[in-house]
């Protein structure tokens, strides 16, 4: 097994951006080892890629089954620990409570949606990572690994395709 | 054929609509709208440093020293007495509260909706949400006098078991205003995460480390995006209802009274369409400011901007005259003698003037100008017709609290409401707004340079006969 080595290619556009991955998926890269760098959101299937998977649906799901639970305790708990007696109303009133479980549950949907984005795509994180700064600026790169006797093959395979540089990835501060 | 021709007017050359006048069909590269961007925040004049002291001189005297005395000396120096008891205070909580609708709720409607015009402007509305809501809690606590014990407030075991009361719509409103605040800072910060690293990508010193923290190391991988796209779409969606709510809730601290004017079941709907209309009216107030003011934003907001929040106010404005005709009938029909009563001192009494400026601004204002396009996309006519219609919202919520508490079942305790250490203290909450504006102006990109792109990318100009025809691809 030869030893692989991650390149990073960067494209001004996206036309070039999708030549270049289609040209990668011929050379045996898998798109497993593929990533996309843009700085606006390009639908996967114009880049030729697979959906990414994200589990934020999931873990929002779970965080609003959270807040029902603790809305749960709030309506029934409380009254229980301390039992009022407002306007001669049931300790318990069922329009009431429904109020307050509607909004914990809500909250507990979208907290945890926020927190489903950060910990999906390991957020906060300042550590170096592979990137350029022109990509904000517009450029697509594409993030690949491939076998470092074949570098040169796929290097100027990419440049021909249009690529501005295809070089060694490097991790940097960002 | 001849007949035909004849008969249909034609559009001369120049009255003709050039595509290149909507943002998503006037692309410029990203590097150079990225540029633009940042140049709008960092460029300040004199003018701009004159305004933020004289606002922050007004926010140290009018807000902090105001209320410091105000809670050195008690609520005596206010003019709450019997039988008003809710005075400015609590018009200023309903009247943040309404604007707060401006920004978060406008923007998940418009992006749920997939309207294309919203992009440059979302951001500018989402921050009115965030520093109106810092109002109303600060009307809130100004209100409560012994600030100090908010915390009463917060469920948690305590030596004294003093637990918070659910039975109360004040409990409810503290529960819904807390999770809309929550929520609205977080549906604030998400799309602003590529921008701050798109401002990180362009500082240097102490300023990168700054956008580099705030940013939270977000590059544009293809997980990244969609992590964030879906997060987002699950907040434009679960915060729709979630602001509903709690315009509702803020109507059922009146309704939930027995009391003549208030006690009615359209007020929670009433409510909201309210919000709505003060909250959209203050949308062109700062986009008018923003554009006027700052650097490089006339090709961010453009005149099609005013015309989409113009139709939206023109409905909003509709909806917000049939229900307060509505609550108004029903109760005129009903007969009972203090509705009668108070409807006749709301109309005829001291402050008639009041009740006819709210129906002057709420309805006339709006239906005699928004009708027309033309009318519709003139920045400084839609920021004053926005002024007006705020002007005429916060004098409906004065109506409604205090105006409508000095009438009761027991005569003997009618007495005016004249509002003292209020006036300064309100003075103080708008300076305050604008300074929070101000600042954030200059911190955080105001337009979403990303999403404008994003848009600009699915954008193109179809030829279809002789004419260029604006066409969007499904891009998200």
């Amino acid at each position: 097994m030869s030893v692989s080595n991650t390149l990073l290619a960067v494209f001004e556009d996206i036309e070039p951006a999708a030549d270049g991955i289609h040209k990668l998926h011929e050379l045996g890269v898998a798109d497993e080892n593929m990533n996309v760098i843009s700085g606006i959101p390009i639908r996967p299937a114009i880049l030729e890629r697979p959906s990414a998977v994200t589990r934020v649906g999931q873990i929002a799901l779970a965080g609003a089954f959270l807040g029902l639970l603790l809305a749960v305790f709030f309506v029934w708990g409380i009254p229980y620990l301390f039992p009022l007696d407002a306007g001669g109303q049931p300790v318990y009133p069922w329009p009431q409570l429904l109020i307050i479980i509607f909004e914990m549950t809500m909250l507990g949907l979208m907290g945890f949606a926020f927190l489903g984005m950060l910990v999906d795509s390991g957020f906060p994180s300042y550590t170096p990572k592979e990137y350029v700064p022109d990509i904000s600026d517009g450029r697509i790169a594409v993030l690949f690994s491939c076998p470092k006797d074949e570098q040169k093959k796929f290097v100027d395979a990419l440049t021909k395709l249009g690529a501005k540089s295809v070089e060694p990835a490097e991790a940097r501060q960002l | 054929m001849s007949a035909i021709a004849k008969a249909l007017p034609r559009l001369r050359p120049e009255e003709m609509e050039d595509p290149k006048e909507h943002l998503m069909h006037d692309p410029m590269p990203r590097g150079d709208m990225n540029t633009m961007v940042l140049d709008s925040m960092h460029t300040a004049t004199w003018k701009y440093w004159t305004v933020v002291t004289i606002l922050a001189f007004i926010v140290v005297t009018c807000l902090g020293y105001a209320w410091y005395y105000l809670i050195m000396q008690g609520l005596g120096v206010s003019g709450d007495d019997r039988p008003v008891y809710w005075g400015v205070f609590l018009v200023n909580f309903v009247y943040w509260i309404g604007i707060s609708h401006s920004g978060t709720l406008t923007s998940a409607i418009l992006r749920v909706l997939k309207i294309e015009s919203r992009r440059p402007f979302t951001r500018v509305a989402e921050l009115m949400t965030a520093f109106a809501i810092v109002n109303a809690g600060l009307s809130v606590f100004m209100h409560m006098g012994r600030v100090w014990l908010a915390y009463w407030m917060i469920p948690y075991p305590n030596e004294r078991t003093i637990w918070p009361d659910f039975h109360s719509p004040l409990m409810w409103d503290f529960m819904a205003i807390t999770t809309y605040l929550i929520c609205s800072s977080l549906y604030l910060f998400l799309p602003l995460i590529p921008d701050l690293a798109m401002v990180r990508d362009r500082s240097k010193g102490w300023v990168k480390t700054f956008y580099k923290i705030l940013a939270i190391g977000f590059r544009g991988t293809e997980g990244e995006w969609k992590n964030l796209h879906l997060a987002m779409n699950i907040f434009a969606f679960a915060i729709i209802p979630v602001a509903f709510s709690v315009h509702t809730i803020v109507a059922w601290d009146f309704a939930m009274a027995i009391r003549p004017g208030w006690s009615s079941s359209v007020f929670g709907p009433y409510f909201v369409s309210g919000a709505l209309l003060s909250g959209v009216a203050a949308v062109p107030i700062v986009l008018f400011l923003v554009r006027s003011t700052m650097k490089n934003m006339k090709y961010f907001l453009r005149p099609e901007h005013f015309d989409t929040v113009g139709k939206m106010l023109l409905i909003i404005s509709m909806i917000w005259a049939y229900f307060y005709f509505n609550d108004y009938i029903v109760s005129w029909y009903g007969g009972d003698k203090w509705e009668k009563i108070l409807n006749l001192f709301v109309q005829t009494g001291p402050q008639w003037w009041l009740w006819y400026l709210m129906l002057f601004c709420n309805i006339v204002v709006p239906w005699s100008i928004l009708w027309r396009k033309k009318w519709r996309q003139t920045p400084w006519l839609m920021a004053l017709v926005g002024i007006l219609i705020n002007v005429g919202m916060y004098t409906e919520r004065y109506i409604i609290v205090p105006e409508m508490l000095t009438i009761n079942r027991m005569p003997f305790t009618w007495h005016s409401y004249i509002p003292r250490v209020e006036i300064i203290l309100t003075i103080g909450t708008f300076a305050l707004f604008l300074l929070l504006y101000f600042a954030a102006s200059r911190i955080l990109p105001l337009i979403p340079a990303w999403e404008v792109q994003e848009g600009q990318e699915g954008h193109i100009l179809r030829k279809i006969g002789k004419a260029r025809i604006p066409t969007i691809s499904e891009i998200d």
